[in-house]
């Protein structure tokens, strides 16, 4: 086949540069995604995502000198400024329940998040070294940051027996419900994680805007105060955009209160926690294999 | 579907583009774009970086992948680690890929060398047991030594290239894609490099060697593909395409003596006897003539390569220039060259500085024997044609 030669396009690329005619269209390369196979090779690499986050890990940790201290003390600082702050000023209600214990059970939920996001969103970018070298399922990278901070956050729970300890307070038999909620903010989160770090290399400005993002959720979750300081008729609609309002909640009815979850809520939460996943996810699956080219 | 065996690589009508224009990834940028598209004001260009190309290998084929900056090649090698798609065309690659694209290779600074052996041969799909079973190799052929438990960014260049080829040749890949990294290590490092692509080889392993040393290419690669501008210039035997394609490269450095300088060259010829061809193991004149602006004692050197700057044979002589035009003759009477086409490189230094600089000044052709050939993996540095008797009988 013979290449065809004609004169770049009025102005488009420059005049005088010569552009080619593509190849015939039938020859164009598309990438075709069983969705089975995706998720088939995704757990054959599953060493990949334990890796890579102890690489995280490893390497963060290696330059600090408090270490993993710190992934306890984010939330608890946290806590202590919304203690003095949330309860003094604004009276949160918490039921019988102390709110350090009360705003604390939000917090662990809203870091995991936060954090997974906020490394999460920048793994493809930060990567982009090794992607250009080396195959994989580009996925495991945000994937590896969501691990992490799962990591972070199961260190930052034993603060929470150490507050049990302190307010005398024993977490309540409807624990049980727990993995539940677990589950659903883990498909929001992973689905949210994953799809922004797809966007972060075509988009570089979210990295300044994502911040800023993360810090008014803070204060768009009920993570300082209760789903009650809300208004009632407001909650599903909430609870569809943010499906962290019913986990939220449903931890501290669970751990703290001795309450099933709200049903209709997390499940109106669920529902759009597995669409923010699907559609996250095979939105990254369809721009990978870009991610090299703009490198 | 029929299934190739592994290390099979069928790559064929490759097509790929870049952006022509180097765009910031920013939301001002997209909107400019947005707004040129609505407005109609002409598409984006686009630049090919390769274009048709077809590139098939056999399992256990050993291909050299040659051409000048911005040929094509790393595109190439990036589509066949599947790093990147192609914009068109059918490509497969069977097995498992080591790829050694730009030196350090997935290496990561904060981390020891132990743990970037770890994460590296997890990359490439292999468990964890696998490479534990070949860390000792790898560290012994790395020479790292105890370094292995220290942070890579303490390590010295040549330190992170070694770690880089080790873990990718001793991980035993199906096929093994080499994108010019023996430009960083030392000699006895670059002579192991080859000792042991050679040695991967020998065990079937595929291999895509791309590198400006032709010498290497040529000891490593029976077969040779010579990427021009996105497409396939030359495919086949070795010393064929790298002779054409060394031939290519005279016009791209072309022969076009500098007057701005206070040397001048007149003329510049390498001639055989009488006007004759020049051959090998024959006499050989180079005749130059020199004009200078003044009256210079200056030091004439000339010398023969196969294109590079670095000569093979080099020669000088101190010598007066003036105004008036210098003819000087310099016979060689038995030229150590085989068949081929060399350069003659010219310049005029002073202890100061240089009257002319090293250029090419005129190519000429040999006409004799080839070398005798070598078993692959030997790499011959420059061509040296040395008359030799042998005398085989029993003792």
């Amino acid at each position: 086949m013979v290449a065809r030669w004609r004169q770049g396009e009025g102005g488009s690329a420059g005049a005088g540069v010569a552009v080619v005619d593509g190849p015939p269209p039938e020859l164009i390369f598309r990438r075709v995604l069983h969705p089975l196979a995706m998720l088939r090779e995704l757990w054959s690499r599953r060493e990949l995502i334990v890796v890579l986050s102890e690489r995280d890990l490893r390497a963060r940790y290696k330059q600090t000198k408090v270490g993993f201290a710190w992934a306890l003390l984010t939330p608890f600082l946290m806590m202590v400024v919304f203690t003095i702050f949330f309860k003094r000023v604004a009276d949160v209600r918490t039921g019988n329940v102390p709110y350090p214990l009360f705003s604390y059970v939000g917090l662990l939920a809203w870091t995991f998040f936060s954090g997974a996001l906020s490394k999460g969103a920048v793994s493809i970018t930060q990567n982009l070294t090794l992607l250009n070298k080396v195959y994989c399922p580009r996925e495991v990278f945000p994937l590896a940051s969501v691990a992490v901070a799962g990591v972070d956050t199961g260190i930052a729970v034993s603060i929470l027996g150490i507050l049990f300890v302190i307010y005398q307070f024993m977490p309540t038999a409807t624990i049980v419900w727990v993995p539940l909620l677990i589950a659903v903010q883990l498909a929001f989160t992973i689905g949210i994680t994953v799809g922004m770090s797809a966007m972060v290399v075509y988009f570089r400005d979210l990295r300044q805007v994502l911040p800023m993002i993360l810090q008014f959720g803070l204060f768009a979750t009920p993570v300082g105060y209760g789903l009650e300081e809300m208004p009632h008729r407001w909650w599903p609609v909430y609870s569809a955009v943010n499906p962290l309002v019913p986990v939220i909640d449903g931890y501290r009815r669970t751990i703290l209160l001795g309450h099933p979850p709200r049903f209709d809520l997390l499940l109106i939460g669920g529902t759009a926690s597995v669409l923010y996943l699907v559609v996250g996810y095979i939105m990254f699956k369809k721009v990978e294999g870009g991610f090299a080219d703009v490198a | 579907m029929p299934t190739s065996p592994e290390g099979t690589i069928a790559a064929t009508q490759i097509w790929k583009r870049f952006r022509a224009d180097p765009t910031r990834q920013s939301f001002r940028a997209k909107a400019g774009h947005l707004k040129r598209v609505a407005t109609g004001k002409g598409r984006r260009g686009w630049r090919w970086a390769l274009r048709d190309v077809d590139f098939v290998v056999e399992p256990g084929e050993s291909v050299g992948l040659v051409g000048i900056n911005g040929s094509g090649k790393s595109t190439l090698l990036k589509i066949l680690a599947r790093v990147m798609y192609p914009y068109a065309g059918r490509f497969d690659v069977s097995g498992r890929v080591g790829a050694l694209i730009e030196v350090r290779a997935g290496i990561h600074p904060e981390l020891t060398g132990r743990e970037n052996i770890l994460l590296y041969g997890t990359l490439l799909g292999l468990p964890r047991r696998d490479v534990a079973s070949r860390f000792d190799e790898i560290v012994d052929f790395a020479q790292l030594e105890e370094a292995v438990d220290r942070q890579v960014k303490f390590y010295s260049s040549g330190m992170q290239m070694r770690l880089g080829f080790g873990v990718a040749a001793f991980l035993e890949p199906d096929v093994l894609l080499v994108d010019e990294v023996l430009a960083v290590g030392d000699t006895a490092f670059q002579q192991r490099c080859i000792d042991r692509m050679r040695a991967m080889l020998a065990g079937g392993t595929t291999l895509v060697f791309v590198s400006h040393d032709l010498a290497a290419v040529e000891g490593i690669s029976e077969r040779v593909v010579w990427l021009h501008e996105g497409q396939v210039e030359g495919d086949g035997p070795g010393r064929e395409v790298l002779g054409a394609y060394r031939g290519a490269l005279e016009h791209v450095a072309a022969i076009t003596p500098t007057s701005t300088g206070p040397v001048q060259v007149v003329k510049a010829q390498v001639v055989g006897p009488d006007g004759d061809a020049v051959r090998t193991q024959g006499p050989v004149e180079v005749v130059l003539a020199l004009r200078a602006t003044q009256r210079f004692a200056g030091r004439v050197c000339i010398g023969f390569s196969e294109g590079p700057a670095s000569p093979i044979v080099l020669l000088r002589r101190d010598m007066h220039l003036s105004d008036d035009e210098v003819t000087a003759r310099c016979l060689i009477e038995r030229l150590p060259l085989p068949r081929g086409r060399y350069f003659l490189w010219l310049g005029v230094f002073q202890a100061k500085g240089e009257l002319l600089p090293w250029q090419p000044a005129a190519s000429f052709d040999v006409i004799g024997p080839d070398l005798d050939a070598g078993p692959a993996g030997i790499a011959r540095l420059s061509p040296v044609h040395v008359a030799s008797h042998w005398d085989v009988g029993r003792t």
